[in-house]
C-alpha cells in the first residue's frame, strides 16, 4: 500500500467516524467522488467538523478558503493535500 | 377574502401521516406510553406520546434528512404531506412559511452537552450543536420545498402553533403571500420533560382532560403543517379546499408565569377576538377543540371561559380535547390540533376525548366521549384554543365548507 492509499483509508474511516455516518463503510466511499453536494451529500457543518477532526488526527493546520475548497473536493484530493503538508 | 386550508400534514404519537392521526383520534385510543428517546427513570411520570419509527419506505425518506434535527424532520415530513394533499409540487417566490415551536433542536443540543461532560456516549459533533436554533424547523421546510417568501418562527410556548397559523392567515389575507405553509413542530427533550415534571404539571398516568381526577398533562411530540391560500386562487388552480380558516384571535393574561387567569379572562378575550375576526358570534360555535391540558388549573380556567363565552349553550356545544390521545406537543399543539379539527370537519365526526371517565360535572361542558359523535355536515364552525404558560392565548375559527 502506498502512502497515498494509506492516507485515503485513514481519511475514509475518519470521515465516517467524525460525521457519525451510520450504516456507511470505508468501501462505500469512492476515492474521487465529490464529498459535498451530489456525492457523499455533506454540507458546510460537516466541513467544519472535518477540519477539526483532520487537524487533530494529522497534527496539521488547515487555513485559507481556496486551499480548503480544493483539498476537500474528494478523498483523493484530501489525501494528496495532507501528504503534501507532511512531506 | 376567504382563506382556505387546501393541504394538511401530521406527525404524531400515532405515527407518520394524517391517516394514522385520524385513525388514532377516531378510535379514542391514546398514543401516550413508555418512551425510548431518553431515560425517564425517577421522574413523576414516565409516560409520553413519542413518535415511533415509520415503515421502511418512510424510513428511507427520513434517512435522507440526516442533516436535520428530529423536530426539523417532523416539520419537513408534515409539510411534504400537506403539499401533496394540496396538489402543489413546490413552494415558490410567493410562498411563506410560518412555523411554531418551543424547543426545536434542544434534544440534540442536550446530547451535545451530555457528550462533552461524558454522561452520554459518542462524540459531541457540531451537527448536534447546530441543531439548536429555534427557527430550524421553519427554515428546513422552506429549503425543502423552495419557499422564498417570508419564513417566520413563532415561540410563545403552547400557543406557538396557533399563532403561526394566525400570522399566516393575516399574510394570505393581506396579499403578502399567495400561499402559506403554516404549523408547528416540537420534539421531546429533557428540558421540557424535566421542567414539567419539576413543576408537577404532569399526570403520573395518562393525561385526562376535563376529568375530576385529572392530575396534569402528558408530554408529546410531532408536527402539524397546513397549506393556506385564498379561496379564489385555490379554486382557480383546481384544488379542493378542505376547510376555511375563518378567524384568529390572541390575548395575554398578564397574570402569572405558569398559572392561567382563574376565570379565563384572557382565554375568553382570545376566543371573542377570533369569532369577531371571522365575522361570527358565540351562537355560531358548533364545536370546541379545547386546549384541555389536563392540569387542574388549565381545565378549570378554560371551562370557566367557555361558560362565559357560550352561556347556557356550554352544555350543548360538543367539546373534544385531543391531548389525552396526542399528549401536549407544546409549540406544535395548535397546529396538530388544527389538523385534527380539519379532519373532523371533513369526516363529519367529532373525535372523542381519550380517557374512560366522564367530565367533571362542575365544568358545565358537553365532553365528547367513547365513540365520538356524528356532526351535521356542511357549515360547521369549530373553535380551537391554545393557552400557554406565561399567559399567551390563541384561538382559531375553522369552518367546514358546504
Amino acid at each position: 500500500m502506498t502512502q497515498q492509499e494509506k492516507t485515503r483509508e485513514r481519511l475514509k474511516k475518519l470521515i465516517i467516524e467524525s460525521l457519525n455516518l451510520e450504516g456507511m463503510t470505508p468501501e462505500m466511499i469512492e476515492n474521487d467522488a465529490p464529498l459535498f453536494g451530489d456525492g457523499l451529500g455533506l454540507d458546510s457543518v460537516d466541513a467544519l467538523e472535518l477540519v477539526v477532526a483532520l487537524e487533530k488526527e494529522f497534527s496539521i493546520r488547515i487555513e485559507g478558503e481556496e486551499t480548503t475548497r480544493e483539498a476537500f473536493a474528494s478523498v483523493s484530493a484530501m489525501a494528496a493535500f495532507i501528504d503534501g503538508l507532511n512531506e | 377574502m376567504k382563506v382556505v386550508i387546501t393541504g394538511i400534514g401530521a406527525v404524531s404519537g400515532f405515527g407518520w401521516g394524517v391517516e394514522k392521526l385520524w385513525r388514532g383520534l377516531e378510535s379514542g385510543a391514546t398514543s401516550i406510553r413508555e418512551p425510548s428517546v431518553f431515560d425517564v427513570e425517577g421522574q413523576r411520570t414516565t409516560l409520553v406520546a413519542e413518535v415511533g419509527p415509520p415503515g421502511p419506505d418512510a424510513q428511507a425518506e427520513i434517512d435522507d434528512l440526516r442533516n436535520l434535527s428530529r423536530a426539523d424532520v417532523f416539520a419537513v415530513i408534515a409539510a411534504r404531506e400537506a403539499l401533496v394533499r394540496a396538489g402543489v409540487d413546490a413552494g415558490g417566490p410567493r410562498t411563506g412559511v410560518f412555523c411554531g415551536g418551543s424547543t426545536a433542536g434542544m434534544a440534540e443540543c442536550e446530547d451535545f452537552v451530555g457528550r462533552i461532560v461524558g454522561v452520554h456516549p459518542g462524540k459531541p459533533t457540531l451537527r448536534l450543536l447546530a441543531s439548536q436554533q429555534l427557527n430550524g424547523p421553519g427554515d428546513a421546510v422552506a429549503r425543502d420545498i423552495g419557499a422564498c417568501g417570508p419564513v417566520i418562527g413563532f415561540s410563545s410556548a403552547c400557543a406557538s402553533g396557533a399563532m403561526a397559523l394566525g400570522a399566516a392567515l393575516e399574510a394570505v389575507r393581506s396579499g403578502d403571500v399567495d400561499m402559506a405553509l403554516a404549523g408547528g413542530a416540537d420534539s421531546l427533550c429533557r428540558l421540557t420533560y424535566s421542567g414539567f415534571n419539576a413543576l408537577r404539571s404532569v399526570d403520573p398516568g395518562v393525561c385526562r382532560p376535563f376529568r375530576r381526577d385529572r392530575q396534569g398533562l402528558s408530554l408529546g411530540e410531532g408536527a402539524g403543517m397546513l397549506v393556506l391560500e385564498p379561496l379564489d386562487r385555490a379554486v382557480a388552480r383546481g384544488a379542493e379546499p378542505l376547510a376555511e380558516l375563518a378567524g384568529y384571535g390572541a390575548s395575554c393574561d398578564a397574570h402569572h408565569m405558569t398559572a392561567p387567569h382563574p376565570e379565563g379572562d384572557g382565554a375568553l378575550a382570545a376566543m371573542k377576538a377570533a369569532l369577531m375576526d371571522a365575522g361570527l358570534e358565540s351562537l355560531d360555535v358548533g364545536a370546541v377543540n379545547a386546549h384541555g391540558t389536563g392540569t387542574p388549573h388549565n381545565d378549570q380556567s378554560e371551562s370557566c371561559a367557555l361558560r362565559r363565552l357560550l352561556g347556557e349553550r356550554s352544555l350543548e356545544v360538543p367539546l373534544t380535547a385531543p391531548k389525552g390521545a396526542l399528549g401536549h406537543v407544546l409549540g406544535a399543539a395548535g397546529a396538530l390540533e388544527a389538523v385534527a379539527s380539519v379532519l373532523a370537519l371533513e369526516c363529519g365526526t367529532i373525535f372523542p376525548t381519550a380517557g374512560s371517565t366522564p367530565a367533571d360535572p362542575d365544568f358545565g361542558i358537553d365532553l365528547v366521549l367513547d365513540e365520538g359523535r356524528e356532526m351535521f355536515r356542511g357549515k360547521q364552525t369549530w373553535i380551537s384554543t391554545n393557552f400557554a404558560f406565561g399567559g399567551a392565548n390563541a384561538a382559531l375559527v375553522i369552518r367546514g365548507l358546504v
